[in-house]
């Protein structure tokens, strides 16, 4: 067993843990945060991207001890008192989501994508970006109009 | 007035004067909020004090004897609780379960054994005690403390095999010395049926000027949901209950299976499937892990949960079509359609689970078009591979990829132009409700106006130039083109309870969405069937302690039966509401008027609501005083059909340096009788195309011929849609009202899929044809397959 702090969604924990725990095993299982899915176990799909100090990854091939220290952004910490993140509101007005089981990891994969770029996203560009999160319901079409839509939404708030 | 066996839609549902608020809104939807809060109740979010963890040991030959299981090393290791096999289960008497597999609506064909038999299935054993039948059958469960611990030890488990003759390929399977999956039949073919007029139809092909003939083996895949499977079971010994926890297709049909399958009565099982990560068709049917984790759960005293890992679930969840497919057309010398052979061979897999996908494509066979006589042989087989389910739009895909390409075929072998010999013989839109040479009755629909919308939405008029610009490019463009029609049927059972609450309505209600959107498209059906606002409307789903009855989702039933089945249910409230109202102004009930959601009365000013009443009843001043709820309960059978249909376009470019595809457009237009959300109609298209897709250029649940291993076993192997080889869609509604149901619904969750293999397809060889002439490989078209075919074409 092994001790790890770390800060998720903005609030410190401390875990006690078995050296192998996975990231996502220790959000969803100790942490009791199950917004974060696994879709599968070769980092493909994307279902479990979390931030970790900023950086997209897959929580399901990282281990917890890797995120000692570290700040952890998942899908709970996203909106703030009640109000939606406009990614969130992107995929709600754009009907972005179906199942919605992939939809978490693809909104925090989308938010590190909008984040590290300055301009707007052109779909082409937000096509060949998303290329590491798998969804089976929307055929993606919708996903890319939200992201796009957010991309709008938060670059023209963060000029203004 | 509108008819469905022995129940009548009065007129009280003429919708001449209904007002439509709510309906046909692309209002978003009520599920989202949760799902992107991260605050989803998927089966695998639930956990349970003293969770256990379940693995499974699996086979790993496609057909072989057990002869020994040594679990001895297995129950040392550390955590470990338990190791079962099928003799825990033979010895539990555990039966195996029983997935009722032939369609039971009066519409659906009727599939029979060889020589007229009754159909022999094979037996679902929860784990096998003497044979093992496909690679990743189940056949032992290790049940430890944590999810590491039950793996590790499961990799202890040594299981001594004896290993048997293997058949893998249909047609290999029917051959007379083929290995036999089931020692029960004298050979591998479960079903052989032939429907149609065969005097006529031979008749019709002696008189016949062209005969086109073509023959294709339609893949395999798997649903690949995005939420592996998983379920969470316990026993409490206190209530002598189960409760399962497990995503799927309708909990109310896996609460009686399961419930025989441990030998209990029903009431003593409750299923609870909430949000549920994809279906497809995958989730329908029973998993032996369901059963499973039940059982142990009350043998070890603690609750029992197994989630698989992705490439258990390439191995072990229902797989869908596999149908190699012969078709021959018979043409006059100007290309009128005369009659149709068809030759049908699906592959069940090991056990028989569904029939659905062979049932549903034997009905259409003829697709879109008016053909006076057809033949149809309908056969069935074991092999020794996965089994196989109904799968997105089950069977429907199969038969228009037949119809579609064997009329490209006849087009270029008559020299005609494919849209004019489509149109020639269409079936006219005078000639509905039409019924085809197999005996499915077409309801409604407008096809020569589908094909006119479809070429103006793809722009089909500029293609030439399009073509040309491509070849500036170096590259080759391709344009597919298919019609389609198909059915949607379904369990014909549905059961709706309404319960006016003092602020909000409650619609309880058997379905089961995996994304589909039925807590905003029913409670728009019910908003307006109410008159009241939208979200004065809650849905619940998926508890079986709460939804009694129910036939789950599939087959594009779901609006259609639920949207009677509340209309219905609506009518009883209303009555029951007029009642209280009379009692509350003191006059009698014929003298109340109901009007959009208010009662009125002659006698007085006032009006009051749904929720006015409700109130009153809770607080005790209703008629009788021990009526506290306005509730009503309301079932309803609907066996009719509907037929959705549309066409599409796709346009892609190959590069013939890579064989690689770009689908550079696709359009698709779908007639899905009346749209309640355009919103949720146009995303179920894009999802459908995609999946379509993906089966015609990349995904494929490969075996390795030889030793029938599964190849494709992860996200790396089997090709997915992705983000980037995906175009966006043109997609357009097209709401020709089915007479069949009170709203005249058709369906919308599978018209993406159905043309999809053709129209891919089509587009392929329309872009190898002038360099390879006719494409002869099956799906799906990789680049490897079209390169080889490009290089081939280069030496002739």
């Amino acid at each position: 067993m092994t001790s790890i702090s770390l800060n998720v969604n903005g609030k410190s924990h401390d875990l006690e843990i078995e050296d192998n725990t996975l990231l996502v095993t220790a959000l969803r299982e100790h942490l009791g945060l199950t917004g974060t899915h696994v879709g599968c176990d070769t980092s493909q799909c994307g279902c479990c991207v979390v931030r970790l100090n900023g950086e997209s990854v897959k929580s399901c091939t990282t281990l917890a001890i890797q995120a000692q220290g570290c700040t952890v952004l998942t899908v709970e910490g996203l909106s703030v008192n009640g109000e939606l993140h406009p990614l969130q509101k992107a995929f709600k007005d754009n009907h972005a989501l179906q199942c919605g089981f992939c939809t978490p990891g693809m909104l925090m994969s989308a938010l590190d994508l909008i984040d590290s770029h300055v301009q707007v996203l052109t779909p082409e560009l937000v096509r060949h970006q998303m290329e590491g999160n798998l969804c089976r319901c929307t055929g993606y079409h919708n996903i890319v109009k939200a992201i796009v839509q957010a991309s709008k939404c938060m670059k023209s708030s963060s000029l203004s | 007035m509108i008819r469905d066996d022995g129940l009548v839609f009065d007129q009280r549902f003429s919708l001449k004067d209904f007002v439509f608020n709510s309906i046909g809104q692309s209002f978003q939807r009520n599920e989202d909020e949760r799902l992107i809060t991260g605050k989803g109740r998927f089966t695998d979010d639930f956990s349970l004090p003293e969770q256990t963890w379940a693995w499974m040991v699996r086979s790993t030959h496609p057909h072989a004897r057990i002869k020994s299981i040594d679990t001895s090393a297995a129950v040392q290791m550390p955590g470990v609780l338990a190791v079962f096999t099928g003799k825990d289960c033979l010895n539990d008497q555990l039966n195996p379960i029983e997935h009722n597999p032939v369609p039971s609506t009066r519409y659906d064909v009727k599939l029979r054994g060889p020589n007229d038999s009754d159909i022999f299935l094979g037996y679902h054993h929860l784990l096998p005690f003497d044979k093992v039948r496909h690679v990743g059958q189940a056949l032992a469960m290790v049940v430890a403390r944590t999810r590491n611990e039950a793996f590790s030890a499961a990799q202890m488990v040594i299981v001594q095999y004896e290993e048997l003759p293997k058949v893998m390929n249909s047609e290999l399977a029917i051959k007379s010395d083929a290995p036999i999956v089931w020692d029960e039949l004298p050979s591998n073919v479960l079903v052989d049926a032939t429907f149609g007029d065969i005097q006529a139809t031979e008749k019709a092909f002696e008189a016949a000027e062209h005969i086109v003939r073509f023959k294709s083996h339609v893949s395999r895949v798997t649903g690949v949901t995005m939420e592996p499977r998983a379920c969470l079971g316990h026993y409490d010994p206190k209530t002598d209950r189960y409760t399962l926890f497990a995503g799927s297709g309708g909990a109310v049909r896996q609460k009686s299976e399961l419930a025989k399958v441990l030998g209990v009565e029903a009431d003593r099982l409750r299923v609870i499937s909430h949000d549920v990560g994809g279906n497809f068709g995958t989730r329908n049917r029973a998993y032996v892990e369901f059963g499973l984790v039940l059982w142990a759960s009350k043998k070890l005293g603690f609750p029992v949960k197994h989630r698989a890992d992705r490439t258990e679930s390439f191995l072990s969840d229902y797989q869908g079509r596999d149908l190699v497919t012969e078709v021959q057309l018979a043409l006059n010398a100007k290309g009128k359609f005369l009659a149709l052979k068809v030759d049908n061979l699906s592959n069940v897999g090991y056990c028989c689970v569904s029939l659905s996908p062979l049932s549903k494509g034997s009905g259409l066979v003829t697709g879109s078009y008016d053909i006076a006589s057809a033949t149809l042989r309908s056969r069935a087989v074991f092999t020794n591979t996965m089994a196989t389910q109904a799968y997105r739009s089950s069977g429907r895909p199969e038969v228009t990829f037949a119809i579609e390409r064997v009329i490209d075929r006849a087009a270029r072998a008559l020299g005609m132009d494919r849209l004019e010999l489509r149109r020639l013989n269409l079936v006219k839109t005078h000639q509905m409700p039409y019924t085809n040479a197999i005996g499915s009755s077409y309801d409604s629909g407008e096809y020569e106006e589908n094909m006119n919308r479809i070429l103006e939405l793809s722009d089909w008029s500029n293609l030439d130039q399009r073509r040309q610009e491509a070849h500036a490019r170096g590259k080759l463009l391709g344009v597919g083109f298919a019609n389609y029609v198909e059915s949607s049927i379904g369990s014909p059972k549905e059961r709706a309870e309404i319960i006016v609450h003092p602020t909000q309505i409650e619609v309880i209600i058997g379905t089961q969405p995996a994304g589909q959107g039925h807590e905003t498209s029913f409670a728009q059906v019910a908003a307006d069937l109410l008159g009241v606002e939208f979200n004065r409307v809650f849905i619940t789903l998926g508890d079986t302690d709460i939804v009694t009855a129910g036939g789950g989702t599939h087959s594009g039933r779901s609006l259609r039966h639920a949207s009677a089945v509340i209309a219905l249910a609506v009518e009883d409230l209303r009555e029951l509401g007029v009642r209280h109202a009379a009692h509350f102004f003191n006059c009698k009930p014929e003298d109340v008027l109901y009007e959009n959601g208010h009662f009125k009365s002659f006698t007085s000013v006032k009006s009051v609501s749904w929720f006015d009443l409700s109130i009153q009843l809770a607080n005790g001043e209703g008629p009788q005083s021990s009526l506290k709820e306005l509730r009503v309960l309301r079932d309803n059978e609907m066996h009719t059909p509907v037929y959705p249909n549309g066409a599409c376009v796709c346009e892609i470019e190959i590069d013939p340096e890579t064989g690689g595809v770009d689908i550079k457009r696709y359009s698709a237009l779908d007639d899905v009788g009346r749209c309640i959300n355009p919103l949720i109609v146009h995303g179920q298209t894009h999802g459908g195309i995609a999946q379509g897709v993906g089966q015609a250029l990349w995904e494929e649940c490969y075996l390795d011929q030889t030793s029938g291993q599964p190849i494709a076993c992860s996200l790396m192997d089997y090709g997915m849609p992705r983000f980037d080889n995906l175009p966006s869609f043109k997609t357009e509604i097209v709401e020709v009202l089915s007479p069949t149901n009170p709203f005249g619904i058709k369906a919308g969750g599978e018209g993406g899929t159905t043309p999809a293999l053709a129209v891919v397809m089509s587009a392929v060889e329309d872009a190898l044809w002038p360099l390879c002439g006719p494409v002869n490989f099956d799906l799906p078209a990789t680049p490897q397959k079209i390169w080889n075919a490009l290089q081939r074409g280069k030496t002739h």
